[in-house]
């Protein structure tokens, strides 16, 4: 029987993180909340699972290649339009690539990893991504985050499948629904005893016991908790010692959903030595449970730990309800733009838009968008371009300005032309810019985003924007 | 070989409204108010009149496609009549269509007319566009201001000139031209303001403030343009002719392909260099005696100074500084107000500063008269720097 591995890993956040405190300050006078300590990691406007999780895979994929793609989240954008296919553009890989999104609850990240290694069948990306619409004042709306996981599974890798186990129970901690479509929230207790006897024991245990091993040769632990304190319980029933990284996670970011078991698995293997066995189980619904042995070594700290590290603190509540769908601001007559799009138009473009493809002339000169005829003035007349892909191109800034007339729901509105290493050259909007404005000649890199969302008809569009190239440390060392 | 149409038509008549907010006044009455005044000062009946442009370039406000509005609001009678559009530059494409035609003896006599009516959306700014087309699904929604506002940052870079010297000679180039709208009854803004003002105003597209954008308004402005021998059978011996208008349109060289570093407008410097050369003008700064160009943010004004060949490259800020351009200046820009005390309706504009040069040069600009005024040019910047469309006019006294 052949090996399954899990051959990498991303985890992604947004910029922004909520301090939890400031939050409480904010609503103390109602006596609602939910958790005061550490941030909860909060989207832009134009990020949802789709981007957050495109962005979780862009670090898993490297120089990968997959024969399929899961798109993993309980809050995906769109219930018709298959968005792993989307994923797949932004990647830029082959359209005839396996595509599948899967959702019910927030377990199916680690479901789709699971039958992913189960399953004999070539390499498979599962990029989880999440962000969940929530009401203030609802304790879940400061514990949950937004962000990005994903995993790369094939015959060959970083850690060897050596059990899995599953077990389904409709324990209904937190539910939403066509017709209640925020988070309905159970008694904590409840579930607390639910998840610990029901659901975590005996999944765990058949999975140790497929594996053949002791609960302390468990050396870490990425396990999605329903409430605080759900591990430590397990752990000292069944004599585990792994500490949780997911707790990490939670007090940085909160709970990711569909995202968090897989960001856990990240952190785990950007500390784990050979032949460690890392714990990993998604919870929603009844669990998942997998057991990994490490077979390479970490380089040490990775994507996953900086993205907990690196970030801008928001202290405005006000601010952080307006991005989360919160607070229906008025922003007057110039948002009232129509944002129709033509699905011809996306049919032609869309893939050369999702995978940010550009075009090489006969002269070597790259542009984008293609066009029927090159831009370089000695083109004499029309000519097939070759694909040119910019998502991963070095890039500067040529001019930019912070726009405060223009119509976005996060001003202000930072765009300028960038000059790709490549020679493409391309007007953009620019993202993650707290502070100071980008100055010319800044290092850019690309982030995949919103780029419109019709509100009219609940469509949304996909293109990349620029970001500076590195984000500050959230604490000052 | 193409001789260029200089000295070959001449203004018969000019109008222009009052610009501002014209909340009472409808497109057609605009359009009927300048061209009354464009009549009778042409002393012309209207069935002269063999074929007329209409300028306008937003169509979903109030003026509407076609050429149906012009030819309904003056009732023109069985001639052609066209609209046209070519962005900021709306009013001078109105313009070149009637010379061309008189020029190419199409016809004898030809309207031009631009107007725009701006207020009647209920915000300030330019309507933001959406069509749905294959560019939304990539370029970026900023606004004007955004989009020149960007000049400023690359210019800095360029020429090593500090943000906030720049920062002051943008606010002198707004300064400047409020202290000359305050001369012009028919300017929307006629009160001069502070350079503290100015400097201290709120930001609106980095690093530009308030003051360094123009407003919008509604307003309209006509030409009626005609061959110098029939002027002169009206009794005109001093007539303002033609002597070049060009056009330069971006073909993506900026934004997609060259070298251009976004501190200067490449439209600008080629469009002049042809008018320049159609004129017969050799020398710019020594024969062009004034400029009515497109301010509509400063930094704009700024650098179209050095692209028209006015300033050394780099030392725009420290000619306005030194107050070359203000209305006592050496070589005077925007004597009338220009767009900042004007507003930019649209389809108007470019005639409108054709209107001030061709007062100057009749010397009937009252207190705002330059003297004697030979050569006058004007310069429309359409689009945003990266992607733009530039005309540039040049007016002056019939040499044959």
């Amino acid at each position: 029987m052949p090996e399954r591995y899990v051959r990498s890993v991303g985890a992604y956040l947004p910029l922004l993180r909520l301090e939890r405190k400031a939050a409480s300050a904010a609503l103390s006078w109602s006596g609602l909340g939910g958790p005061r300590t550490g941030r909860r990691s909060v989207a832009g406007w134009d990020e949802d699972a789709l981007t957050l999780a495109v962005e979780a895979a862009r670090l898993a994929m490297g120089d990968e290649s997959v024969r399929g793609v899961v798109f993993a989240s309980t809050s995906a954008p769109f219930r018709e339009r298959l968005q792993a296919g989307i994923i797949i553009d932004a990647l830029g890989l082959p359209a005839d690539t396996d595509a599948a999104d899967i959702a019910g609850s927030r377990r199916c990240g680690v479901s789709a990893l699971r039958l992913a290694l189960r399953d004999r069948a070539g390499s498979v990306l599962i990029a989880a991504g999440e962000r969940r619409p929530s009401a203030p004042g609802n304790s879940l709306q400061l514990a949950w985050g937004d962000g990005g996981a994903s995993a790369v599974v094939g015959d060959t890798g970083r850690a060897k499948l050596i059990a899995e186990a599953t077990i389904n129970l409709d324990l209904v901690d937190v539910y939403a629904s066509e017709d209640h479509p925020l988070p309905y929230q159970t008694e904590e207790r409840f579930i607390r005893e639910g998840a610990i006897d029901r659901v975590f024991l005996p999944a765990i245990a058949a999975a140790l016991k497929k594996a053949k091993l002791r609960p302390n040769d468990i050396a870490l632990a990425a396990v999605q908790e329903p409430v605080a304190g759900v591990y430590k319980a397990v752990a000292a029933k069944l004599g585990l010692k792994a500490p949780n990284l997911c707790d990490r996670i939670g007090e940085a970011a909160g709970d990711l959903g569909a995202a968090h078991a897989l960001f856990g698995l990240a952190l785990a293997l950007e500390e784990a030595a050979v032949g460690d066995r890392i714990l990993l189980a998604g919870f929603g619904s009844g669990c998942d449970v997998v057991i990994l042995e490490v077979t390479s070594g970490s380089a040490g700290p990775g994507p996953a730990t900086k993205a907990l590290a690196q970030g801008t603190a928001l202290s405005n509540y006000a601010r952080f309800l307006s991005l989360g769908g919160s607070l229906d601001l008025d922003w007057g007559p110039r948002s009232e733009v129509d944002q129709k799009t033509s699905p011809s138009v996306l049919a032609r473009h869309g893939r050369d838009m999702h995978g940010f493809v550009g075009g090489r002339d006969n002269r070597g000169n790259v542009q984008f968008p293609k066009t029927p005829i090159p831009v370089s003035p000695a083109a004499k007349g029309p000519e097939d371009l070759q694909d040119v892909r910019l998502a991963d191109v070095p890039a500067r800034v040529v001019s930019v300005t912070a726009d405060r007339l223009n119509f976005t729901p996060d001003p202000p509105f930072y765009f300028g032309l960038v000059q790709f290493e490549n020679g493409a050259r391309v007007s953009m909007e620019f993202r993650d810019v707290e502070g100071a404005v980008p100055k010319v000649g800044d290092s850019l890199r690309m982030r995949f985003r919103v780029k419109s969302i019709d509100r009219k008809r609940g469509f949304r569009t996909y293109f990349w924007k620029a970001a500076p190239i590195e984000r500050p440390l959230l604490e000052k060392s | 070989m193409a001789s260029g149409i200089r000295d070959r038509v001449v203004i018969a008549g000019m109008g222009c409204t009052e610009f501002g907010e014209r909340w009472d006044t409808g497109p057609e009455a605009l359009m009927v108010e300048a061209f009354e005044e464009a009549l009778a000062d042409a002393g012309i009946e209207r069935k002269q009149i063999e074929a007329a442009w209409l300028g306008s370039a937003l169509d979903d406000v109030n003026i509407g496609n076609s050429a149906i509005p012009l030819s309904t609001a003056l009732r023109l009678q069985n001639i052609s009549v066209t609209r046209v559009e070519n962005m900021c530059a709306t009013g001078t494409e109105a313009l070149r269509g009637a010379v061309y035609a008189v020029a190419a003896g199409a016809c004898d006599v030809a309207l031009a007319l631009g107007v725009e009516k701006l207020k009647d959306t209920g915000y300030g700014g330019l309507p933001p566009r959406t069509k749905g087309l294959a560019n939304d699904l990539w370029m970026p929604y900023g606004s004007a201001p955004g989009a020149f506002a960007q000049l400023a940052g690359a210019y800095s870079a360029r020429h090593g000139v500090k943000a906030e010297d720049l920062k002051r000679a943008m606010a002198h180039v707004s300064w400047k031209s409020h202290q000359n709208g305050a001369l012009n009854p028919k300017a929307h803004l006629r009160k001069p303001v502070s350079m503290e003002t100015i400097l201290g105003a709120p930001m609106i597209a980095d690093p530009l403030g308030l003051f360094d954008c123009c407003g919008v308004s509604d307003g309209a402005a006509c030409a009626i343009v005609t061959t110098p021998d029939i002027a002169r059978g009206l009794g005109k011996n001093n007539s303002v002719a033609i002597k070049a208008i060009q056009i330069n349109v971006s073909s993506g060289w900026e934004s997609q392909y060259g070298e251009w570093d976004g501190s200067y407008v490449r439209n600008t410097r080629e469009a002049s260099k042809r008018a320049y050369k159609e004129a017969g003008v050799t020398d710019p700064r020594s024969q062009i005696d004034m400029t009515e160009v497109h301010d509509c943010f400063s930094v704009t004004e700024l650098v179209t100074m050095e692209d028209l060949g006015l300033s050394d490259e780099g030392r725009a800020p420290f000619d306005i500084l030194d107050g070359k351009y203000d209305s006592g200046g050496k070589l005077p820009c925007q004597i009338d107000g220009g767009l900042k005390c004007f507003g930019h309706p649209i389809g108007a504009s470019g005639l409108r500063m054709a209107y001030e040069v061709y007062n100057q040069l009749l010397g009937r600009a009252g207190e705002r008269q330059r003297g004697k005024v030979d050569f006058g040019l004007t310069h429309n910047l359409g689009g945003a720097p990266a992607n733009s469309l530039c005309a540039v006019s040049i007016l002056g006294r019939l040499e044959r």
